[in-house]
């Protein structure tokens, strides 16, 4: 009968856990390469950590306060059974080897041997391990060096990670703004119809704007003090702005884009095709919202934490 | 057909592994054979105190005849012997006064064998670094079945046991590794033997709800069941268990049964249970998700075996070549080394139904296939029969002479067990059964079978392997 006789199903034990092992090899990461790990040294720590807090030449340091001891090795003895009785000249050893019964009646020499056996060990070993404590002072060094290393590329990553955030949230700024300017465009369009000529007065479009949320209410459900901001801010935007350009000129303020082009000046701004003319009268309102776009402005510093005409970050 | 099972202890309440592994063979062949249980007065193995009436008793059935131990175990002078032999070069001698420090030593056993052998066909004798089995096998040479239950401990490299290892008639081995451990370091490939391993009797309706509402316990849980103690892996698998609490997403909560000599730590997700009888020892296992087997050193995990047999998967320490070997020749169960792999190994086993169905599943093939009664009684009966068919050659070494016995000579335990292969082994038959795809012929060995071979062929560069084993038993012996 075959000792084992084993049947294995579908699980294999062993891709298992080599599928286990790499798994455990992801999570901790590559590691660098000597190359990587002498240029993070060498240049990111400088420009991207506090050089007050970390040293960059830490290791150097170390091995500046502490240089590599190398401690005197003193030779060991080599202790056997027949060490006590050893002798380079033949006939004494004779003797002694004669004599020896003699001599243990009076002492037993044999735990003699066996502490002089154990201390030669011990030395041997203590001598080892001196080599290994010097070893591992290095291994110490080098850890040391390489959790500044790993700081350095975390400090890396994080202001990466900052700039990321930055052009996401400019993005995100922008896009609403240009789904402002589509709605407002939106919902100038069925009154107008032919936008240059037949384009109601500002006066007529607030006004229709104003009389459509009144009717709300009643269909939707009652909406939080978030939603209701939100609306308002939407409402002044397009009073104030009434158009998609005049809305992204607010972001850059109005003495800095002529009237007419200042959508299309901007690297991110939509393509022409995307975003519709503005109709006359959101050019004759530029000027006014110059008035009413401070308290835009002051709504998009609440909403986004910075000011109207600081930079998105985007570039 | 009369045989004896000679064991260091033998009692109904006696629950060692050895000894709980000798009862239930006894027993079991007592249904096609004439057995007869020779063992010593003691029931604890660390005194060896004579507590049981000498003579002739009947333990379920099974007639058992006891003899007196001569003197207790002095600890500090076991120590003593134990620290000589396992670490420093010494004699023959010392092995013997250890061999007589460790004892049970029972003269009138040994006596009994020597003068009573002829009367049996065969004597099982369990546990070979026990008094018992090395006098009593050198006193029966001819019909001695050696069941050693080796582990991998420093114990295995003293010199006196190579001999016994070479002498005795057929080795009945609990593994694999067992096997080529005790190959490589007694030279003994031509004496017959087989893996056995052994049986248990798992209740076919465990009560996994019962359980969990007799003891309150919620969720799913991982179980430990044995001695909760530092030589068994315990302060290990705590510390790796807190790594896997600390790691988010875990859910399991670990349950421990058995005597504690740790301190536990205080975690609402790690309880206590203590020590269990049967039913809800098997009960605790059905509820669990998986068992851990945190230990270093297993001849064979009883408890393994049964949490297969109930269809549960394990955990078990990959530095125990056995029970790497078992999980790996079962499918059956996955293994760690180091906390990393512990938190994710559990984890797998957690998070993954499908995994953890089909190792339990494979747990309970592997059982049924290789450790069912039926198969090991078989296994047993065809050996008796081979050896019964042979002519005994006895080739026992004899104990040498008073000067060589005081010779220094011999290398300390740790030693020699360091520069043991290590590794799970795979059995040719194993692996080809494991590859059906592959020919006899072609078939080649696992990568680590082949490391192993490779290390045992080449031993420069085996001697350079990791010392284990050895040096962590001494720790707490």
């Amino acid at each position: 009968m075959a000792d084992f006789n084993v049947r294995s199903d579908s699980v294999k034990v062993e891709q298992i856990m080599e599928q286990i092992r790499a798994r455990i090899r992801e999570k901790r990461g590559v590691d660098y390469t000597e190359q990587q790990i002498r240029e993070l040294a060498a240049v990111k720590l400088e420009k991207f950590l506090d050089p007050k807090g970390v040293r960059s030449d830490l290791l150097q340091q170390f091995r500046r306060a502490q240089p590599i001891y190398t401690p005197p090795v003193p030779g060991n003895y080599a202790i056997g059974e027949q060490t006590l009785y050893e002798s380079h000249r033949a006939p004494l050893r004779w003797i002694r080897r004669l004599l020896r019964p003699v001599l243990k009646l009076f002492f037993n020499p044999n735990p003699l041997i066996q502490a002089l056996y154990i201390q030669s060990q011990l030395n041997t070993t203590s001598a080892q391990r001196e080599t290994a404590r010097d070893q591992f002072d290095q291994l110490h060094y080098e850890v040391m060096h390489n959790l500044v290393i790993e700081t350095t590329r975390m400090g890396i990553e994080i202001k990466n990670l900052k700039m990321r955030v930055e052009s996401l949230t400019s993005r995100l700024e922008f896009n609403e703004r240009r789904a402002r300017a589509l709605e407002s465009v939106v919902a100038y369009e069925p009154v107008t119809g032919d936008r240059i000529r037949e384009a109601p007065p500002p006066a007529v479009a607030a006004a229709s704007e104003i009389a459509a949320p009144a009717q709300e209410p009643a269909a939707v459900p009652p909406e939080g003090p978030g939603q209701r901001s939100r609306r308002r801010r939407r409402r002044r935007g397009r009073r104030g702005g009434g158009s998609a350009v005049s809305i992204m000129g607010a972001g850059q303020g109005p003495d800095v884009l002529p009237p007419g082009q200042p959508a299309s000046m901007r690297s991110d701004a939509p393509a022409p095709q995307d975003l519709p003319e503005p109709p006359p009268s959101a050019g004759g309102s530029r000027t006014e919202p110059l008035d009413q776009g401070a308290p835009l402005a002051s709504a998009e510093r609440e909403d986004t934490g910075r000011g109207a005409g600081e930079p998105d970050g985007e570039q | 057909m009369k045989l004896a099972v000679v064991v260091q202890r033998y009692g109904q309440a006696i629950n060692g592994g050895a000894e709980l592994h000798a009862r239930y063979i006894a027993e079991h062949l007592a249904r096609h054979a004439d057995v007869e249980v020779l063992t010593t007065c003691a029931a604890d193995y660390v005194s060896w105190r004579n507590e049981l009436p000498v003579g002739l008793d009947r333990v379920n059935g099974v007639p058992v005849r006891r003899f007196r131990v001569k003197q207790e175990r002095d600890p500090l002078l076991f120590a003593r012997w134990s620290q000589r032999v396992f670490d420093q070069p010494h004699s023959l001698a010392d092995e013997l006064d250890w061999l007589d420090a460790e004892g049970p030593a029972s003269p009138t056993l040994v006596a009994h064998i020597e003068k009573h052998a002829s009367a049996f066909d065969y004597l099982l004798f369990f546990s070979y670094r026990y008094y018992h089995a090395y006098h009593g096998a050198r006193a029966a040479a001819s019909r001695a079945i050696l069941v050693p239950t080796a582990e991998r401990d420093a114990a295995v490299g003293l010199s006196i046991f190579k001999p016994v290892f070479r002498g005795v008639r057929a080795l009945m081995y609990n593994s694999p590794e067992e096997r080529a451990m005790i190959h490589a370091v007694s030279g003994n490939e031509r004496v017959p033997s087989i893996v056995v391993g052994i049986g248990s009797d798992v209740p076919s309706n465990p009560q996994p709800a019962r359980f969990r509402s007799k003891f309150n316990i919620r969720g799913p849980f991982a179980v430990y069941v044995g001695r909760i103690d530092e030589n068994k892996g315990c302060k290990e698998l705590f510390e790796f268990f807190d790594a896997y609490i600390n790691a988010a997403g875990g859910q399991l909560s670990l349950v421990l049964v058995g005597n504690s000599l740790l301190p536990i730590p205080k975690h609402p997700r790690i309880r206590h249970l203590g020590f269990l009888d049967d039913p809800d020892k098997f009960d605790a296992m059905a509820a669990a998700e998986l068992l851990v087997m945190p230990s270093y050193f297993e001849s064979l995990s009883m408890v393994a075996l049964e949490a297969w047999a109930l269809g549960r998967p394990v955990l078990a320490n990959a530095k125990c070549d056995v029970l790497k070997g078992q999980c790996i020749r079962s499918n059956a169960g996955l293994y760690y080394d180091g906390a990393a792999e512990f938190v994710e190994t559990l984890r797998a086993i957690e998070q993954n139904r499908w995994l953890s169905a089909s190792l339990g599943r494979n747990g309970r093939a592997f059982f049924r296939e290789h450790y069912d009664w039926s198969v090991i009684e078989r296994k047993y009966l065809d050996m008796l029969a081979r050896l019964s068919k042979e002519t005994a050659v006895p080739h026992m070494d004899p104990v040498p002479g008073w000067f060589d016995r005081r010779k220094r000579d011999r290398a300390p335990g740790t030693q020699v067990v360091a520069a043991l292969p290590i590794g799970p082994a795979f059995g040719q038959e194993a692996h080809i059964a494991a590859h059906p795809g592959v020919g006899a012929a072609s078939a080649e060995p696992p990568p680590e079978a082949r490391n192993r071979q490779s290390r045992v062929e080449q031993p420069g560069r085996y001697q350079r392997a990791r010392p284990r084993g050895g040096s962590r038993r001494m720790s707490g012996a």
